[in-house]
């Protein structure tokens, strides 16, 4: 088990109050696997430096969990599959 | 002689910049305060010769300012100084 740390960006048309709640759904996938989450910090939407899928605002989402690398893999892989998820970044903190 | 003391002097620089991170061994992509530090008006990087960090501390910076860039919180270079604040 590793820690990790995910970041999103979603559609910027979201409402900021359904964020957090459809995340749960993508992190009940992690849950399954014997992964827990430990926190999900949604940042609310900001100005991006750059235009993405031409949207200059993005929703972000920062989230702290511990689960296998094959779980993660698969939870950036369903989250990359959503269109209403602009980018995703995984890291470990441990790393750097 | 006027001359031999200026070349002293220069020998033992007066101006010793501080640096900005101290003994600091983590620089974390989403603090974006800290990174804008690091990156010209252009976006770029700056040297280590202007920020006089250490070598590993360098290191650290490029990684998550090219991290931050990747999420949009930080602007990749252009030639349009501040194109976004």
């Amino acid at each position: 088990m590793r820690r990790y740390e995910v970041m999103v960006i979603l559609d910027p048309s979201l409402d900021e109050r359904t964020v957090a709640p459809s995340l749960e759904q993508f992190l009940a996938v992690v849950r399954n696997d014997g992964g827990s989450v430990e926190k999900v910090d949604v940042w609310g939407k900001r100005r991006l430096s750059y235009d993405i899928a031409k949207n200059s605002e993005g929703i972000y989402a920062v989230i702290d969990l511990t689960a296998q690398p094959a779980t993660v893999k698969e939870l950036d892989r369903q989250l990359n599959l959503t269109e209403a998820i602009l980018r995703t970044k995984v890291l470990r903190p441990e790393v750097h | 002689m006027p001359s031999d003391n200026r070349r002293t002097d220069r020998r033992f620089p007066s101006r010793r910049f501080a640096n900005p991170l101290g003994e600091l061994d983590y620089v974390d992509y989403k603090d974006v305060a800290l990174l804008r530090t690091f990156v010209s008006e252009k976006g770029k990087i700056r040297s280590r010769r202007v920020t006089r960090v250490t070598a590993r501390q360098q290191r650290l910076i490029t990684a998550a300012v090219k991290n931050a860039r990747e999420m949009a919180l930080l602007p990749y270079p252009s030639n349009l100084p501040h194109s976004r604040s």
